[in-house]
Order: C-alpha cells, then sequence, then structure tokens
C-alpha cells in the first residue's frame, strides 16, 4: 500500500482503534459491573438463607439459652470464659500447696496464646487460648503430686490440662523424715474461651 | 445505500443523475460541447464526495468470446492481460470477464473481452469528474448493464434481440438462452429509426450477422422486444410480426418499462439513459473499462467507507453488549436490593423472636458452644495417676531396682529422654504450637539396679524383666529400653577393667520410655 493511500486511510484507520479501545473498553467495565453485582447478589442470598436460619431456628435457640445460660455464667465466673484470672490461678495455687502441705511452689506463666490442640475440638466461632505455667516445688512423695493438682483441680478458677511432669530423686541414701526428697518440675496450661461476637440479629 | 453520480456517455451528449437511497434524483442532459461539459462540471461539483459511475454508449466499442486455458490466481490474471494487450493495445478502456466454463473435455475458462476503442468519447467527461474531484467507481460499455433488463422482463425466449431507438442511434443487443452474445449501436437518425424503414432493416442486417456470426441462423425464431421509451413504434411492432413470420415481437411502452423497473416514467422522458442509469445505479456489472490508476480514488474511497463501516460495527457491538451488560447488572442490583429487603424483613423477625428470649451473655450457639468445650476440655484433663500405678505394679516384683526419676507427658509427641521442656524451655514460649492428632500419655522411668556387683547380664536381666512386665501391661502401648548400663552393641567400641572391685561397681543406670493406650 503506498504512502498516500496510507495517509488517506490514517484518519478512518484511528478512528477504527478508537472505536474498538472503546468498545472492547465499555464491554470489559460493564462486565466487571455484573460480575461485582453478581457477587454482591450471591452474597446478599447467604445472608438471607442465614437470616431465614436463624428464624427458623429460634424455637430452638430459646431452649438452649434457657438449658446452657447457667453453666455458662458459672464458667464466666470461674475464669474459663472471658479475660484471664491470672490472681484467681495465684490464689488457688497457694491454696493448694497449703492444703497439701507442700514446701512452696515456684511458678513462671508465659504469655497467652492460641490453644495448641483447639482444632481437635472444632470450637467453631469461640476462640480457645492457653497460658502455660511452670511450676517447680519439692515432694516426699510422688502421691503428694497428685494430690497437689486435685487441690488445685478444687479450687474451680478456670480450666487447665496437666501437659508434663518430670520427677527426680533428690536423696537416695536413705529417708530423713520430713524431709523433701522429690524434686517436681511440671507444665500445666491454663484454657481460656472467648465468644466472637454475635452476628446481626444475635441477641448479647 | 450509498450515494453515486451516474452518467451515461454517447457521441451526442451525456446523461447524468444522482443515485440517493436506491432511486435515481436530479437526472440531467449535457449536451457534448465545451458549455454542456461546463454545465455538467457545476453539476458533478454538487455530488463532491460520492463516487461516479460511468455507461458508454458508442459505436466504437467491441466485444469478443475467447476461449482461454483454465487457470486462477496471477496465471489467469496474466494470460487475461496478454489478451487485452494484444487485441486492444491503442485502448485504455478494456475489461475481460469470466462468463464459465467449456463444456469441452478441457473444460477451458470463456472469457468476454470488450473495449472502448475510441477514448475519446470518454475522456472530457472524466476530466470533468476528475476536476470535481469525484472518484471514479467505473466505466462500463452500456449492454453490460442490459442484462439486468433482461432478467426484468422474465422473457424466456432462447433467442432475444432487445432493440432500443437512443439519441445516438439505434442500440440491438441479443441474448441467446439468457446470456449476452452481441450489441451494436447502429447511428441511424433516432426519428427515422423510430418512424420509418431503418428499424426494420437494422432488425434484418442483425439477424444476417447473428447468422454470420453463428449465433443464430436465420431459421431459428426470434423474439424481438422493442423498448418504446416514446410510446411511438406501436404501429411498427405489428409490421414487423406481420413481415416476418419467424420473428415474434412485442414492445414495452414508457408506462411498462417504468413499471417493472419502478422508475419513474417521467425519468425516462428526459432521456432513454435514464433505464440504463437505473440499471447502473441498483448494480454496477462486472466488466470495468477503468484502468486501476482511474479508479486509485474510488479504491481509497472504499477502502475509507469498509473502515468506516468497521468502526460502526464495532461501536454497535460494543453498544448493544455494553447495554446487554448493564440491563443484566441493572436486574442482578434490583435483586439484590429485593434480597436485602427480604433479609431486612427476616432479621426483623427474628429480633422479635429474641425479645422472648430470656437474656443471655452471647448468642444460643455460643452457649451451648463453650459450655460443651468446657466439658470436653474437662474429661479429656489427665493426670500421671494412671501411668503411676503401671509403673508401680512393674517395679513391686524388682526390689533391686530403684527409681531415679520419673517423666510423664501428655502430648501428641512420645515423651523424649533429655529434651523435656521443663526446666529447660523459657515459660514465654509454648512446649507445642498448634497440633493436629490426638494426645497421648507418655513417659520416662529412669533408674538403677542397686547392688549389682559389677554382674552386667544379671542387672540388665532385671530390666528386661522390668520391661517385659511393662509391655504385658494391657494399658501399656509400647516400651522402649533407651539407656542400659553397659551396651553391647557391635556397632560401638567397648572397654573396661576386669581388676575392678565388683563391690566398688556402683549402680546400673537405665532408661526406659513408655507410651501408653488411649483409655477407652
Amino acid at each position: 500500500m503506498k504512502t498516500e493511500e496510507l495517509n488517506a486511510l490514517r484518519g478512518p484507520l484511528l478512528l477504527l482503534v478508537l472505536v474498538i479501545a472503546a468498545a472492547a473498553g465499555a464491554i470489559y467495565y460493564t462486565q466487571l459491573l455484573h460480575q461485582q453485582a453478581q457477587t454482591a447478589l450471591v452474597r446478599q442470598q447467604n445472608q438471607l438463607r442465614e437470616a431465614q436460619t436463624r428464624v427458623q431456628r429460634s424455637g430452638d435457640e430459646k431452649s438452649i439459652i434457657i438449658q446452657y445460660v447457667d453453666q455458662y455464667r458459672q464458667l464466666q465466673q470461674s475464669g474459663f470464659i472471658g479475660d484471664e484470672q491470672r490472681i484467681n490461678w495465684l490464689d488457688a495455687l497457694r491454696i493448694a500447696n497449703e492444703r497439701t502441705d507442700l514446701f512452696g511452689v515456684n511458678y513462671e506463666i508465659g504469655v497467652q496464646q492460641a490453644y495448641a490442640y483447639a482444632a481437635s475440638l472444632n470450637p467453631g466461632q469461640i476462640a480457645l487460648r492457653q497460658s502455660v505455667m511452670k511450676l517447680d516445688f519439692r515432694l516426699l512423695h510422688e502421691l503428694d503430686l497428685l494430690r497437689f493438682l486435685d487441690a488445685l483441680r478444687a479450687q474451680s478458677t478456670g480450666l487447665f490440662h496437666l501437659d508434663q511432669c518430670l520427677l527426680r530423686r533428690t536423696e537416695l541414701s536413705g529417708a530423713i523424715r520430713y524431709q523433701p526428697n522429690i524434686s517436681a518440675k511440671c507444665e500445666l496450661a491454663w484454657i481460656t474461651a472467648t465468644p466472637a461476637a454475635a452476628p446481626g440479629g444475635g441477641r448479647p | 445505500m450509498a450515494n453515486k453520480l451516474l452518467l451515461c456517455i454517447s457521441v451526442n451528449g451525456a446523461t447524468a443523475a444522482r443515485w440517493k437511497r436506491g432511486r435515481l434524483h436530479d437526472c440531467e442532459v449535457f449536451t457534448n460541447d465545451d458549455a454542456g461539459i461546463a454545465a455538467f462540471r457545476e453539476f458533478a461539483a454538487g455530488s463532491r464526495g460520492a463516487p461516479a459511475f460511468i455507461i458508454v454508449d458508442a459505436v466504437e466499442e467491441d466485444y469478443r468470446f475467447e476461449t482461454l486455458p483454465h487457470a486462477t490466481g496471477s496465471d489467469r490474471a496474466q494470460m487475461v492481460e496478454r489478451k487485452l494487450r494484444q487485441y486492444y493495445r491503442g485502448s485504455p478502456y478494456s475489461a475481460a470477464s469470466l462468463i464459465g466454463r467449456d463444456s469441452s473435455k478441457r473444460r477451458d475458462d470463456r472469457f468476454l473481452f470488450s473495449a472502448l476503442t475510441n477514448p475519446e468519447v470518454v475522456t472530457p467527461w472524466l476530466n470533468a469528474l476528475v476536476e470535481a474531484e469525484l472518484p471514479i467507481g467505473g466505466v462500463y460499455l452500456l449492454p453490460m448493464v442490459i442484462p439486468r433488463l433482461v432478467s426484468v422482463l422474465e422473457n424466456k425466449s432462447d433467442n432475444l434481440l432487445l432493440v432500443a431507438a437512443h439519441p445516438a442511434g439505434l442500440r440491438l443487443t441479443f441474448f441467446r438462452e439468457g446470456a449476452f452474445r452481441l450489441s451494436r449501436l447502429s447511428r441511424v437518425d433516432a426519428a427515422a429509426g423510430a418512424h420509418g424503414r431503418a428499424l426494420i432493416d437494422e432488425i434484418s442486417n442483425t439477424r444476417l450477422y447473428l447468422h454470420a456470426l453463428r449465433a443464430a441462423t436465420l431459421d431459428e425464431p426470434v423474439t424481438v422486444v422493442l423498448l418504446d421509451h416514446a410510446d411511438r413504434l406501436e404501429a411498427i411492432t405489428r409490421a414487423i410480426g406481420e413481415d416476418n413470420p419467424g420473428l415474434s415481437c412485442t414492445r414495452l411502452g414508457r408506462n411498462d418499462i417504468a413499471a417493472r423497473l419502478k422508475l419513474d416514467p417521467a425519468l425516462i422522458g428526459i432521456s432513454p439513459a435514464t433505464i440504463y442509469l437505473h440499471l447502473l445505479g441498483a448494480k454496477s456489472p462486472g466488466s470495468n473499462l477503468a484502468s486501476p490508476a482511474t479508479t486509485a480514488t474510488y479504491r481509497r474511497y472504499q477502502a475509507r467507507r469498509q473502515l468506516f463501516a468497521a468502526s460502526a460495527i464495532a461501536a454497535s457491538i460494543g453498544v448493544v453488549v455494553s447495554g446487554f451488560n448493564l440491563s443484566q447488572q441493572l436486574a442482578v442490583r434490583s435483586s439484590t436490593e429485593e434480597t436485602a429487603r427480604r433479609t431486612a424483613q427476616v432479621n426483623a423477625e427474628y429480633q422479635a423472636a429474641t425479645r422472648q428470649f430470656p437474656a443471655a451473655p452471647t448468642t444460643a450457639d455460643n452457649l451451648k458452644k463453650a459450655t460443651e468445650l468446657a466439658q470436653q476440655l474437662r474429661t479429656s484433663a489427665t493426670t500421671p495417676e494412671r501411668f503411676f500405678g503401671i509403673v508401680g505394679r512393674a517395679l513391686a516384683p524388682s526390689p533391686e531396682i530403684t527409681l531415679v526419676e520419673l517423666g510423664w507427658q501428655h502430648r501428641a509427641a512420645e515423651f523424649e529422654p533429655g529434651a523435656a521442656a521443663t526446666g529447660t524451655a523459657p515459660a514465654g514460649r509454648a512446649a507445642e504450637s498448634v497440633v493436629a492428632g490426638p494426645r497421648k500419655q507418655s513417659g520416662l522411668v529412669a533408674g538403677q539396679v542397686r547392688d549389682f556387683k559389677g554382674d552386667f547380664r544379671r542387672a540388665i536381666a532385671a530390666i528386661n524383666a522390668l520391661a517385659e512386665r511393662l509391655r504385658n501391661d494391657p494399658a501399656v502401648d509400647s516400651v522402649r529400653i533407651v539407656q542400659l548400663p553397659l551396651n553391647v552393641s557391635s556397632t560401638l567400641s567397648l572397654s573396661g577393667n576386669t581388676s575392678d572391685n565388683p563391690a566398688q561397681a556402683g549402680n546400673a543406670d537405665f532408661k526406659l520410655v513408655l507410651v501408653l493406650k488411649q483409655p477407652s
């Protein structure tokens, strides 16, 4: 094609390119709008389904509240639900030590973090967290450990799981009465639960 | 339909008209002199931008039917070009059109070669168009548009002779089985041709000529159709029929022609050329005599129009598809709003229902789940009590064994001697991060065989017996001895002194790791 012919066609060619670009842009943009609208519709339909399910289950919900609310409040008071009650834990530790006639307990509480075995419990909307407490104390007999743990659990200051204990005999030569001859180091996890905020429509 | 300027040129002058929306408009006749050409130049200036199409009604025309070996593409083009140069070396207005394949075995290509042998007939008019900057779409011989007229006439005759009195003379065109075979313009006075003997003579001459060309013998019946645009040939039509039994002669008056072509009869009154201009405007014939140089401007004009058309198509597609998308989007948004309204209604119903609920610190689901979780955690909590019991029962028959260390853990992993987190891991870091899999009880039993007096065999037997008792406990899953007083493995070196006093040999240390079964 000669230059003269190309020059004559430059305007229409430019127009064609512009029109194609504009048409493609318009099609792309409107398609995007359509897709966004479709996504919003699907989201809204899901919300409607959830709302309808909540309404259908509202009768069950009422009976569930009646059945569980008292136990839930007790768990709140014990410190399992809500913020950590570390002072209560230390009080419980002190009382358990006194009641089992131990020789004092050294403790160290770590920072709070996600509960390691939460997934196996399927907690749903509830966040399970743990704070690891390390205990270091001395015993007269192995069974003193069990008595101490029972005494600690009896305080009802929350829920804990004993993870690990290591008992080591400190004196092998012979027993001197009322002298601790076993050192014990234990790790236990204080577990707390935090329910997620109620979804729209839920009653706190 | 695109606007065009249509021009029919003869030696006497030219008839021009504008083609708009499928109809002829502004038909004018121009004389073949300076004044006429100047007037035409002005007329053409009024059609600036529109392409011009020209038909020529002149005696200086030539038609040849030629058979060429079948070829395609550039081979055919070169062959045709050579033939055109051979036949019409002096004329720039020549063309060839393929009209079919030969019925012979070789199936050669049949061409119609045509030319305007006197370009001077066209030149002044063409110059006027070029001055008016009109792109030249094509130059054709007038008979090339007549086949469309034949199809409009719906005459089924095998031999059809179409006769029309034009200002330039009598135009006689012969069709054999519907296909163009011959056309000639006889320069007789139009008035004489219309009223006198001349018309009958020219028909007879044409028949003789057809016979000479072997196009149609004198014995064959021929249908003669007179295009009587002036409505003056009624008597002659009868006379021809009476004088020539072999001829079937019919006449088409002005109104008949106009009706068949859907043409205004008044236009035919201006000039009979309007009949052919109408046919030319409706569809350009194939044999374009104009050289590529003459039609270069028209090709650019066509390319521009095609580009504009493509732009229009692209814009239309864009508008239609975008419009469809927008309408879809509006429909979806409308559905979304409706769904949102219904959701709000359902939520309101739920709120109304929850007012009847007893006061609760969280949702019913959370109440239930939290309570169940607490119960699960309480149930899964365990102490070393079972482990101590198992170890105690196993140790009871072996008073020579003394426990030194007792480790226990309730985790997914087994107890690792020497890697116990207790006492070594900082309190700020958990011994385990998020883990999967069930937890199990495992532990370490580290002890001594007291007073073994260097009798490693007896000490190891006592340790193995302890391990065996542990294995036999139904609550134990596995027992692993991780340390013995003496390692007799062949993969390690072993050294000592037999003169050592066995009484001073001390205690034989050992370590066992045991894993308990999950309580059923």
